[in-house]
């Protein structure tokens, strides 16, 4: 893999209309945190769309994906005083929040009843294909599409049937027909190859 | 409860928020005891970001407008010691193990219940964890009379019991689920739901003396014996 240094296009700045001050997610969050609401609109702008969109995969309904990302971006406002750019990127926190805000949206109690029958009902079906193919189309930047494609099968599905589907390991397991050491096994070392496929570093 | 050798290996999962509530809170006391597991976990965090690129999808114009105008009038909080996102709302311990250890026991595709018990303290979850996977757990079902299943993991070896619940008809204002436990010298109460409630779990002790279960509707507040016959009961031996 050609390793290009950081991941320019995740990191795409707008121009700036405030001034030449860098309009980063990390300096737009630390702003937001001084309680700076310009600084936190700017950021809204910035990152809406992956959170908006990362909802929407989760939870798939749009209504609820939208109040989900309220939710995200109140809670962002909200706490923004605790980011901590040395233990981690804005853009990270903030996806951090995101996903998990959705999972618990999509893990109440009655998703998660049908959920399991689904699961029972789909379970020769392997309705993760289109889970899989929507990704990769969607993975536009050439090193991330390059480095989900050297995960093996298993570590791409589990990896891709949680995080945009929301389903926790144990469904995972269900679905895929494998054992629930396995899954677990799988998600952590496919997200380690990836972490070192993408030179990603934190501190 | 979970083996130390083994917490090492949620750290995926963890950051995929592919763990029930329970394991969740547990590898969050083993994080706190394990900076590299910490270093781990931000860094699978920030690779998982950068599938969110994936994702992205521009969200309707009025959402920037309604965010901006909540925001206005919330509060923010201040620094904290953790310089990691701290949750707005409390952990909402959810007994959804239950139904993935009824699946266990029971044959794949079964019905399973699942119930969502809010702000539970991680003692009482944690209780119910210990019958959950207990070594001699078994699970037992029955429909009730009106609608609804009543569903059970039951561990003779801790005498104790997780019931639960779900899709009962709802009671009026007024009545309430009972739960019994039943022997030869009649029916003891083993609690009382909330009026007007229809799902919900509990944890039971004390099983080992009775012989089977029961839930009948009761005045709110509940009675000190059943005034009518149960709508459905289970076997405890």
């Amino acid at each position: 893999v050609i390793a290009d240094g950081r991941d320019g296009g995740e990191q795409a700045m707008p121009p700036s209309p405030a001034g030449p001050a860098a309009v980063t997610p990390d300096a737009m969050l630390l702003a937001a945190g001084r309680g700076e609401e310009r600084a936190f609109e700017r950021l809204y702008d910035l990152l809406a769309p992956r959170v908006y969109g990362l909802a929407r995969r989760v939870v798939r309904d749009p209504a609820q994906a939208e109040e989900v990302a309220q939710e995200v971006f109140v809670e962002v406002w909200r706490t923004a005083a605790r980011f901590d750019p040395a233990r981690g990127s804005a853009t990270a926190w903030v996806s951090t929040i995101a996903h998990r805000r959705a999972v618990d949206r999509v893990r109440s109690e009655q998703a998660a009843a049908d959920r399991i029958r689904r699961v029972a009902e789909h379970a020769t079906e392997r309705p993760y294909d289109e889970v899989i193919d929507e990704t990769m189309a969607g993975l536009e930047h050439q090193q991330v599409r390059q480095c989900v494609l050297m995960l093996t099968g298993l570590q791409r599905e589990a990896i891709t049937l949680a995080y945009y589907r929301g389903y926790s390991y144990r469904e995972v397991a269900e679905l895929l027909g494998v054992a629930l050491s396995t899954v677990k096994a799988r998600m952590r070392d496919g997200l380690i190859r990836l972490r070192d496929c993408l030179g990603v570093s934190v501190g | 409860m979970s083996q130390p050798l083994d917490i090492h290996t949620l750290a995926g999962a963890y950051t995929l928020d592919a763990l029930d509530d329970l394991e969740r809170a547990s590898f969050d006391r083993h994080l706190a005891g394990c900076p590299a597991c910490a270093l781990e976990v931000a860094e699978l965090r920030e690779t998982v970001a950068r599938l969110t690129g994936a994702a992205t999808e521009p969200p309707p114009a009025r959402l920037r407008a309604n965010v901006l105008s909540e925001v206005a009038g919330t509060r923010q909080v201040g620094p904290g010691k953790a310089g990691r996102p701290v949750r707005a709302r409390p952990i909402r311990w959810r007994v959804w193990t239950a139904g993935a250890v009824a699946a266990g026991v029971l044959a794949a595709g079964a019905a399973v219940t699942t119930y969502l018990v809010q702000d539970r303290r991680v003692r009482q979850a944690e209780r119910i964890q210990t019958v959950l996977t207990a070594p001699d757990a078994v699970t037992r079902t029955a429909p009730a009379r009106g609608g609804g299943q009543v569903s059970m993991v039951l561990s003779p070896a801790r005498d104790a019991a997780v019931v639960v619940l779900a899709g009962l008809t709802a009671p009026d204002s007024a009545h309430a689920y009972q739960l019994w436990l039943i022997d030869g010298g009649g029916a003891t109460s083993a609690g009382v739901l909330r009026a007007g409630q229809a799902d919900g779990a509990r944890y039971l002790t004390g099983v080992r003396g009775a012989d089977q279960f029961g839930v009948t509707l009761e005045p709110a507040g509940g009675s000190a014996r059943p005034s009518a016959p149960s709508l459905a009961t289970l076997p405890l031996r």
